[in-house]
């Protein structure tokens, strides 16, 4: 145990003399410590953004209560607040959602002209990306770990003391084994310590702290373990660092580009433009239809109202938002393959990320931290859930209840907001 | 510099290829530096042709079947809306910019100001958050790093060989030598840029100024140029090869991979803007005091009511000889896009503002530099956006208020108090379909070429301060070379 102890402590003691080894060192913990304080940041603003938007929602809606009577009038005037909450993890992961929307207000109109409405950020910052936990050791730490590990062999080499160190050694561990032992720890601490620090703030569950920990942890063996094989042989340090970064860029840029490209053109998904185009005709075409033409499929769907659809004049709150409905219905196909060749494409994305390591522990991350396309999906389902929840809220006033009492508003239901975490 | 001195700067140039050609890692290099380049063009290219030609048939089709709508009452048609799609600028082939991030539809409609719609993004298989194969992305980050791993051993080498003192004591002095090896270098910068330059030149025939194709070529030489000079630097003071290799490896993370989001990230921390959906509320309120345009006794247009009546020199609204309704509609529809346009202005410059922040990280980061030159130069970055979203705003008001204008004009008074009484009144409070011819066409033009080179000033003269820096560190480092 001592021998082991000694072994270390020497190790220690030569990583800390060398000074480019301690600069790197050093740059990965800046890095990962900002990465971890701007995720905190965003998310706590996100936070906070909802928290004031469900203030004002409530306000202005009530504004609106006070205001309206009738129940059409209500209904095409309330909006209603949806909002998707960051998860615990979130600010390890910030992932999709700087390009998928995580709030939105809807009302009783047709949800397919409504759904599609971003709320975007700066579309020029989105596309320079954001540096999170989960870039800084997906793409930056095997570089950090490949300019620590490529010249642990070749360096000796190049100044003779190779098969001298060699010869002397008392065992493969004391020479070689110590020495990566020392760094890959210490590169551990620099890259992880800021994310613990991180999930205390941020109250992430223990059992996800210790899932991400053992992915990342792996995946940085992995980086180490590739690195340490490929120089083992090599005379010339700057060789084994230029293939081992060439590795990198595969893994990071070549696979998913092509992979990318590839899935795009198997893929095919109905433009968004042609579902706003079908909903809008639909909707807009019922204007001049007769009133069955609404009003018979209406009531496929809803046979509770078909006592209640005959209409005194031209215009009724009822009828204008059964032609609403039917114009989702007529678009539901298209939006519903809309959706599906999305979701097949990160499938096969899926499969990809197998042969990209970095991939493969992004896709992870960020399925954990639920800040995923299948996260944003997931949420759209929910306004679409809640939209249909609100339909069902009104068409009873709307067909024969009248309109609503004050009282009866306050039944009105309420968006539930998105799990906190996956688990 | 003498004929003599550059005629050596040629030999060393020449041998400095003769010592690539035989080194099997400078030629897959080079080849896959040409074959990433060349694809990404040709690929880029096909993807943004064919956008383009989407995006034009989705704008005229907008259009036909706006005119194409049956008699109507004219305010159904405000409703009905309209489509603009922006149609990419020619050299947008080469870096596509936001164009994946930021929809590229607006559906238009009476009362209301929409969003951008249908991200490219958000149909994206999430692979390509690193990079895509654009040309922009390929020069920009993987060029660098392609130029280090040739050129980082160029007089380090030398040095390590013990070819260098030798080569001193021959007469031929430091900065020739770094000369040339500049020179071979930049010889390959040409053969990178090459491909770029051609599609670029193509552009033009497409009706791109030749303005902007020469600024996107001499940026994108420029930013080479600063890569190159950042190897000859490292490498002439770096004892070993190891050393030079270890530093620009590291100086590449830095500047290519790491500053660029943390341009980004800072910009948005430090200049926070409120999203479209928090804005709304403020509008919302506003809106709410000028009343609400469908309804005629909103007390809000008590006034001017009055005011007509008195301008006609009548007693009540029947005896006006134009659309009380529609007068109504256009009023509040003017109103309110003076709300609405004063909202947005005021998004659109704290998106400038954040997007400011991050291009003063342009003076690190040469990257950062390159990144928004292309963006302005090529019209993708976030100023054409905005251009996109007055023009599309300009098109929706004008088309409504000519909407509302037929429904003053055309469609009488009491018919349309009437038209929901029976189906014969219906029928009676619509308007001719010929009506409708009242579309503009809409064609998406990115500002001219002269106002993208003034915005990309603070970039070429970020590029052109690291040039000069770095000549000034070889220069120094160039007279003490051993």
């Amino acid at each position: 145990m001592s021998y082991l102890i000694t072994q270390l402590v020497r190790e220690w003691g030569f990583l800390l003399r060398q000074k480019y080894v301690v600069v790197l060192l050093l740059c990965s913990l800046i890095l990962s410590g900002f990465a971890i304080y701007s995720g905190l940041s965003e998310v706590s603003a996100q936070q906070q953004t909802i928290e004031r938007l469900k203030a004002a929602d409530q306000s202005d809606r009530a504004k609106v209560q006070q205001k309206q009577n009738d129940a059409g009038m209500l209904a095409y005037y309330s909006f209603h607040l949806t909002y998707s909450q960051p998860s615990n993890l979130a600010f390890a992961a910030l992932g999709e959602r700087d390009i998928f929307p995580w709030k939105h207000r809807i009302n009783l109109l047709a949800i397919e002209g409504q759904i599609y409405e971003s709320d975007s950020q700066n579309a020029e910052l989105a596309q320079a990306g954001k540096i999170d936990f989960v870039f800084v050791i997906s793409a930056l730490a095997p570089l950090v770990i490949i300019l620590l590990f490529h010249d642990l062999f070749a360096n000796e080499r190049t100044s003779g003391r190779h098969d001298l160190l060699v010869t002397t050694a008392k065992s493969y561990f004391a020479l070689w084994g110590a020495r990566i032992t020392v760094r890959f720890v210490a590169v551990i601490i620099c890259l992880m310590l800021p994310f613990f620090v991180g999930a205390v703030i941020a109250g992430a569950s223990g059992s996800e702290v210790v899932y991400v920990s053992l992915l990342c942890i792996a995946y940085l063996a992995f980086w180490t373990a590739l690195s340490v094989w490929w120089g083992k042989n090599a005379t010339s340090a700057p060789r084994v660092a230029s293939s081992l970064i060439g590795i990198w860029v595969l893994f990071a840029f070549i696979i998913p580009i092509l992979g990318d490209l590839a899935i795009n053109k198997s893929v095919h998904s109905p433009k968004g433009g042609d579902i706003m185009l079908t909903q809008r005709e639909a909707v807009n075409d019922a204007w001049d239809l007769p009133k069955s033409a609404t009003m018979q499929p209406f009531v496929k769907e809803f046979p509770e109202f078909a006592p209640y659809i005959d209409m005194s004049s031209e215009f009724e709150w009822k009828w204008y938002y059964a032609f609403q409905q039917m114009g989702d219905l007529k678009a539901a196909e298209l939006s519903k393959a809309y959706r599906d060749a999305a979701a097949k494409k990160y499938e096969l994305a899926g499969f990809v990320s197998w042969i990209s390591p970095p991939l493969l522990l992004q896709r992870s991350l960020t399925r954990t931290a639920n800040t995923d396309s299948i996260a944003a999906y997931d949420y759209e389902q929910k306004i679409r859930d809640y939209h249909q929840q609100l339909r069902e809220f009104y068409y009873p006033w709307l067909f024969y209840k009248g309109d609503p009492t004050k009282a009866a508003l306050e039944n009105m239901p309420r968006f539930e907001s998105t799990t906190q975490s996956s688990n | 510099m003498s004929i003599n001195n550059f005629s050596k700067v040629v030999i060393v140039a020449k041998d400095e290829w003769r010592y690539w050609l035989r080194s099997k890692l400078a030629m897959t290099v080079l080849a896959i530096g040409l074959l990433l380049t060349l694809s990404s063009v040709v690929v880029t290219t096909i993807t943004m042709h064919e956008l383009s030609h989407d995006r034009h048939e989705l704008q005229s089709n907008a259009e036909q079947s706006f005119v194409d709508q049956p008699d109507r009452h004219p305010h159904r048609m405000v409703h009905y809306g309209h489509y603009a799609f922006r149609t990419p600028s020619p050299l947008s082939t080469l870096d596509p910019g936001i164009d994946a991030y930021t929809g590229n539809s607006i559906f238009l409609e009476g009362h209301r100001q929409n969003s951008a719609m249908f991200a490219d993004q958000r149909q994206g298989t999430a692979l390509t958050k690193l990079g895509s194969l654009t040309p922009a992305f390929i020069v920009q980050t993987l060029a660098p790093l392609l130029l280090i791993l040739i050129g980082y051993s160029s007089i380090s080498r030398e040095r390590e060989s013990h070819t260098l003192s030798y080569l001193l004591a021959q007469g031929t002095s430091g900065i020739t030598l770094i000369a040339g090896k500049g020179l071979a270098l930049l010889s390959v910068v040409g053969l990178i840029i090459a491909p770029l330059a051609v599609s670029a030149l193509f552009t033009v025939s497409a009706g791109e100024s030749l303005l902007a194709v020469a600024s996107f070529v001499v940026g994108y030489a420029l930013y080479l140029t600063v890569w190159v000079l950042l190897i000859l630097l490292a490498s002439s003071v770096f004892s070993k090869n190891s050393g030079s290799f270890t530093a620009l490896a590291f100086v590449w993370i830095l500047l290519c991979i790491v500053m660029p989001r943390v341009a980004s990230t800072s910009a948005s921390t430090a200049v926070p803007s409120a999203g479209k959906i928090e804005t709304d509320f403020a509008v919302k309120a506003e809106l709410r005091k000028l009343g609400d345009g469908h309804n005629t006794n909103d007390p809000a247009f008590k006034q001017f009511k009055q005011s007509l009546l008195e301008k006609y020199n009548v007693n009540s609204i029947d005896e006006l000889p134009v659309n009380f309704r529609g007068l109504v509609a256009s009023e509040s529809e003017a109103k309110q896009t003076e709300v609405l346009n004063q909202f947005a202005e005021q998004r659109m410059q704290a998106e400038l503002k954040q997007t400011q922040v991050s291009r003063y990280f342009g003076w690190v980061s040469p990257m950062v530099a390159i990144r928004s030159l292309s963006m302005i130069v090529v019209g993708t970055s976030i100023e054409t956006h905005h251009r996109f979203l007055r023009e599309t705003e300009q098109l929706r008001f004008d088309f409504v208020q000519g909407l509302n204008k037929v429904h003053i004009e055309v469609l009488d008074y009491q018919d349309d108090m009437n038209r929901n009484a029976d189906a014969a009144a219906t029928k009676k409070a619509r308007v001719s379909a010929e009506n409708w011819q009242i579309l503009q066409d809409f064609n998406f033009n990115v500002d001219s070429a002269d106002v993208r080179a003034q915005r990309s000033v603070p970039a070429f003269l970020q590029l052109l301060l690291w040039i000069v820096v770095l000549l000034g560190g070889i220069k120094f480092v160039g007279k003490r070379l051993i």
